[in-house]
């Protein structure tokens, strides 16, 4: 049911975009360029919340833990002159927010929204407590060209000619969608999430597991702040995550919990966005860009009230687990 | 609303809610907040001495400023009122084991109504106030029976849809402040002011908004613990199954419970317009309705006790400035203490390691099922 | 004993926040926790320095502890929502008021909003302590400091960006005429466009200031190349001024439909758009980016391989200007319109032809004498 329609928007949007680009090449690249842009940020920081509810935690944090890894990556790789290990520092930093996040929501047992609410509230603080102005990324960030690829119609252009993050992110999500659904690790983190008494009662070890996989897709969140201030802004500023951590738990959701649907949901919301301003650009019709900015919200929530029960987080979210 | 509800002892100091974590007596969730806060302040002395401040000079500037002066004293309480709305409004919902993180969406949606409310009508007075309170209310009370209605008939997780709820009220009020409500002939993105006959008056140094708290957080102490509907929330809030059992209708007391919460969120907004605002202004409810949780905690969903929690917080947001104009330290640092007060007082640091109360919980409900 | 410490330390901020907007990022890390300690040991040389420098001054006013006195001046300087680092307006009118400042020897510092409620209050502080000049900044503050001048009949007013409908004697706004220098930018970016694209990412529309950069810059395209394709961005109201990604992400996708010239106006938003327009291969040579409100050379230095130009409301200099004004007894009241232009070239002079260079100054010389019109309705 839900598979039926996603496919028939899918399909009707890529026509769209065939149809758009026979008329102008340019245009049509560049939006879409700008809608992947849009959506690279938003499907690592949606793989963050992934891994966590699949695990049974649900992350309220991620807004937080992108903006101190944005922030260590950037004033890291400015105070060593080098962007690896300003990458290196973003990514350290993600693991740490993680660990601290899981450290509250799994081993002490608190409630998963406090603990989340805590990271949010400190990052900000402290982020912009001891923001300093006037550092600069010692280069920018490489865009590498894919031999070949790049020279495609269409997908050349908007898919292989990007920077380093943007296919970490691809990769990324290929990757968590095999190992969810493919690997002996995947089955343990849906068993963790969906029935944590059972998966226990088998063997496996609920607690370390969840502790574990928050603490990577901390990680992943620091990739995602690496790759914010980094390669996409350059720069980092009080707050300028400007809610994507929360925009990331919408896309997640829209995408069915599964990594390759968020990435599609990402991208349909890149794309929502990128016509939109292109729209007002060319002055053919101003929509007013709230109602674009709301979009992603109004349609979770009103695909949770229409397809619940189909369309559901993992059994066990939210809920601390306890010995029975 | 009957008195005859169950005869409780703890007078709502005990923690209700496994939310929260462990029970603790009502020494220990006096004493647990004010050691928390102390921590915090202490930490945040230590970075205010780094940036080469005497930390005993800062907190005296900043207490000072705050509560040396009637200037002072007005603003704190101008402060703390939205704020005690917002706690309250997350501990309504704490109660019944819903997190409302969406009290400001609620609040904002409810500020800009009563706006609207305010200015586009003319009224007796206290028909207008009443009719701009009121409306906010509903607005408040609208925006978070669509979380409510959703989780009770469709077990979609509150939390979730208030995040998503709070951004779009930050999108809709925007465009409804620069479109359809903007006061015209100038640039401003905001309404018109309101009628003085829905301005909430000022006696002496106290906001008339203030007083209105108080009695809405007094009632809501002797609600959620003396009457029937208070029982119910507690139940449901304790374990549905057994309030289901008990033949408490859980969806009716969920959907209720988010009304109550969100129409008290939506008072702050209300009240914010009426009474400090005098119109709606998009910056000026930033960060409101993300306190009120810092409050509901620091209260451990204690109705009551949002109103020092709420003072506290209103106290360290008014000294802020004077604290940067007297010694150069950014206010900012008044964020880090309030992150780590509520790091100290939810997270078991104080309560394991000073109190030593172990954490494992009896409590067999499952808060959020 | 530690009122002195502050005195020096606030003395060493505003002189390294002054040397910041010449020597680009020299360290401000005021706040890193790690940093003051290394700081502390510069500190004390510096105010060393300071107070000899200072010594052969007349009168130089070191705390804020009695300006009432005549022989000290106290000059105050109130933020909007935002910090006095921003890289923009607010810093600007900082770093004018340490520059009047530094003239006068008068004792000044800031305080930085955060909840606009307090815009009133925190003029208050200043005034009762009996500040001499207090300088409030951006159009939101405009109805805080009509009513402050009120309140404080004894203390000069600088409202930066907030037109005075009625003129009140101690309070005058500092306003620009945006469309001016949005418009001798437009016109420089038609004639330098090779690929006849040209492109904007602004902050929101919804703010005056960034609208008449926007429309004026529009019109100038339009005057200098009909033939120009433009395209203008604005962000939307939420966040408009703090989404550098978004900026640099609009930016993009304008160079890549082939705009070589593109403007980003709009606090960090607009500073995204200078950073990845700074990244593009042909950055200084073939595609060019122009900044706002101040010469972003100092304030973006990542930008600074494509910086053409940047629109410049002389924020600096008008705020100085005023202060020194209101020190002389000279104080406008209503309104004072503060110089607009383009800052200089930098490293794309060479790239901009002499003729063009000719041209533009004759159209800002033609905006000035008011023989050009921008058209721009405001």
């Amino acid at each position: 049911m839900r598979a039926r329609w996603a496919w028939t928007l899918t399909v009707i949007i890529l026509v769209g975009i065939m149809f758009s680009y026979t008329q102008d090449e340019l245009r049509t690249t560049s939006v879409l360029s700008f809608s992947l842009r849009y959506a690279i940020p938003l499907i690592i920081a949606a793989m963050v919340g992934l891994v966590c509810e699949r695990s049974g935690v649900i992350n309220i944090g991620i807004e937080g833990q992108l903006l101190m890894s944005a922030f260590a990556g950037f004033f890291g790789a400015a105070a060593t002159g080098s962007l690896i290990i300003g990458t290196l520092f973003g990514i350290g930093t993600g693991l740490i927010m993680g660990a601290v996040f899981a450290t509250g929501a799994v081993a002490w047992k608190m409630d998963q929204i406090i603990s989340g609410t805590i990271i949010n509230i400190i990052a900000t603080g402290l982020t912009s407590f001891f923001y300093a102005q006037g550092q600069v990324l010692p280069a920018s960030t490489p865009v590498v060209a894919i031999p070949y690829l790049k020279d495609l119609p269409l997908v050349g252009p908007v898919l292989f000619n990007n920077g380093l993050f943007t296919y970490a992110a691809i990769i990324i999500v290929i990757f968590l969608q095999i190992m969810l659904f493919l690997t002996i690790w995947g089955l343990r983190t849906r068993a963790v999430g969906e029935n944590p008494s059972a998966a226990d009662t088998s063997g496996i070890n609920v607690q370390r597991t969840r502790f574990i996989n928050v603490t990577l897709a901390g990680g992943l969140a620091g990739v995602a702040g690496a790759y914010l201030s980094l390669e996409a802004a350059g720069t980092f500023e009080r707050g300028f995550t400007a809610g994507r951590g929360f925009t990331a738990l919408a896309i997640m959701i829209f995408g069915a919990w599964n990594p390759v649907g968020a990435f599609a949901a990402a991208l349909f919301f890149g794309l929502t966005q990128g016509v939109a301003s292109q729209l007002q650009a060319d002055e053919v019709v101003d929509i007013p860009p709230q109602f674009i900015n709301m979009l992603p919200y109004v349609l979770t929530i009103v695909l949770l009230a229409v397809v619940a029960g189909r369309v559901r987080p993992p059994a066990a979210v939210g809920k601390p687990y306890e010995k029975d | 609303m009957s008195s005859d509800g169950p005869a409780q002892t703890d007078l709502g100091f005990t923690d209700p809610n496994p939310t929260l974590g462990p029970k603790y007596g009502p020494v220990k969730a006096i004493a647990i907040p004010i050691v928390s806060v102390l921590l915090a302040f202490a930490v945040g002395g230590i970075l205010i001495y780094f940036q080469g401040v005497n930390p005993f000079t800062a907190y005296r500037v900043l207490f000072e400023s705050a509560l040396g002066d009637s200037d002072g004293l007005l603003r704190v309480m101008q402060k703390s009122t939205p704020l005690i709305f917002t706690g309250l409004a997350v501990v309504v919902g704490l109660r019944v084991g819903l997190f409302n993180i969406g009290a400001q969406g609620q609040l904002t949606v409810a500020a800009i109504g009563a706006a609207w409310a305010g200015y586009h009508f003319d009224l007796p007075t206290v028909v207008h106030l009443t009719f701009a309170l009121g409306f906010g209310m509903l607005c408040g009370a609208a925006w978070a029976s669509i979380a409510g209605v959703l989780r009770a008939y469709r077990n979609v997780s509150e939390v979730i849809t208030t995040i998503m709820l709070n951004s779009i009220a930050i999108a809709l009020v925007d465009y409804l402040a620069s479109r359809t409500f903007k006061e015209p002939d100038q640039p401003i993105s905001r309404t018109p002011l309101i009628s003085d006959s829905a301005a909430l008056a000022t006696f002496g140094v106290i906001p008339s908004g203030f007083v209105i708290a108080l009695i809405v957080s007094l009632f809501f102490g002797w609600f959620l613990i003396r009457t029937t509907e208070g029982f119910r929330f507690n139940t449901v809030g304790l374990n549905p199954n057994a309030a289901r059992y008990a033949g408490i209708s859980v969806k009716r007391t969920i959907v209720l419970a988010m009304a109550v919460s969100g129409a008290l969120a939506g008072m702050g907004g209300a009240v914010e317009t009426m009474g400090v605002v005098g119109r709606f202004e998009p910056a000026f409810n930033a960060g409101l309705g993300f306190d009120g949780i810092t409050i509901a905690l620091l209260a451990r969903a204690n109705p009551i006790a949002t109103i020092p929690a709420a003072i506290l917080v209103g106290i360290l947001r008014t000294g802020a400035n004077s604290l940067q104009f007297e010694t150069g330290i950014e206010p900012e640092v008044v964020d880090v203490i309030l992150a780590l007060t509520l790091l100290f007082v939810a997270a078991p640091i104080v309560s394991r390691y000073i109190f030593r109360i172990n954490a494992k919980r009896k409590s067999k409900s499952k808060g959020r099922s | 004993m530690h009122r002195k410490l502050l005195v020096a330390g606030l003395t060493v901020a505003a002189l390294v926040l002054a040397g910041c907007s010449s020597s680009d990022d020299a360290a401000t890390d005021t706040t890193s926790a790690e940093a003051t300690t290394e700081a502390a040991e510069e500190t004390t040389e510096e105010a060393a320095e300071e107070e000899v420098t200072e010594e052969s001054a007349p009168a130089v006013t070191m705390d804020d502890s009695d300006c009432a006195a005549p022989e000290n001046y106290c000059i105050g300087l109130v933020t909007d929502t935002g910090k006095v680092d921003d890289k923009s307006f607010n810093q600007a009118a900082w770093e004018g008021t340490l520059l009047a400042a530094d003239e006068l020897g008068a004792f000044t510092k800031y305080v930085e909003t955060v909840d606009p409620k307090d815009y009133l209050s925190n003029i208050e502080q200043f005034a009762s302590k009996n500040y001499d000049t207090i300088v409030t900044v951006g159009f939101l503050m405009g109805e805080a400091s009509v009513a402050a001048a009120a309140e404080f009949p004894g203390v000069n007013f600088i409202g930066v960006d907030q037109f005075q409908g009625e003129t009140v004697p101690n309070l005058t706004g500092l306003i620009f005429a945006e469309d001016k220098a949005g418009y001798a930018a437009g016109y420089l970016a038609g004639l330098m466009t090779k690929t006849n694209k040209v492109g904007g990412v602004f902050g929101t529309d919804t703010v005056p200031p960034v609208l008449y950069f926007g429309e004026g810059y529009r019109n100038g395209i339009a005057a200098s190349n009909p033939e120009a394709d433009i395209t203008i961005v604005y962000h939307e109201p939420n966040n408009a001024f703090n989404d550098p990604e978004w900026g640099a992400a609009e930016a993009k996708k304008q160079l890549t439909q082939g705009a070589d010239v593109i403007f980003g106006g709009g606090g960090n938003t607009g500073n995204g758009a200078l950073i990845e327009i700074a990244k593009a291969p042909d950055a200084g040579t073939s595609v060019f980016c122009i900044g706002v409100d101040v010469d972003q050379y100092n304030t973006v230095p990542q930008a600074q391989s494509c910086l053409l130009t940047s629109a410049e409301k002389k924020l600096v200099s008008g705020t100085s200007d005023l202060v020194l004004a209101s020190f002389d007894g000279t104080f406008p009241g209503g309104n004072y319109v503060g110089s607009t232009g383009l800052a200089p070239y930098h490293d794309t002079e060479a790239a901009v032809p002499a003729d063009v260079k000719i041209q533009v100054e004759e159209v800002i010389a033609g905006l000035d004498d008011g023989s050009i019109e921008t058209g721009v309705v405001k």
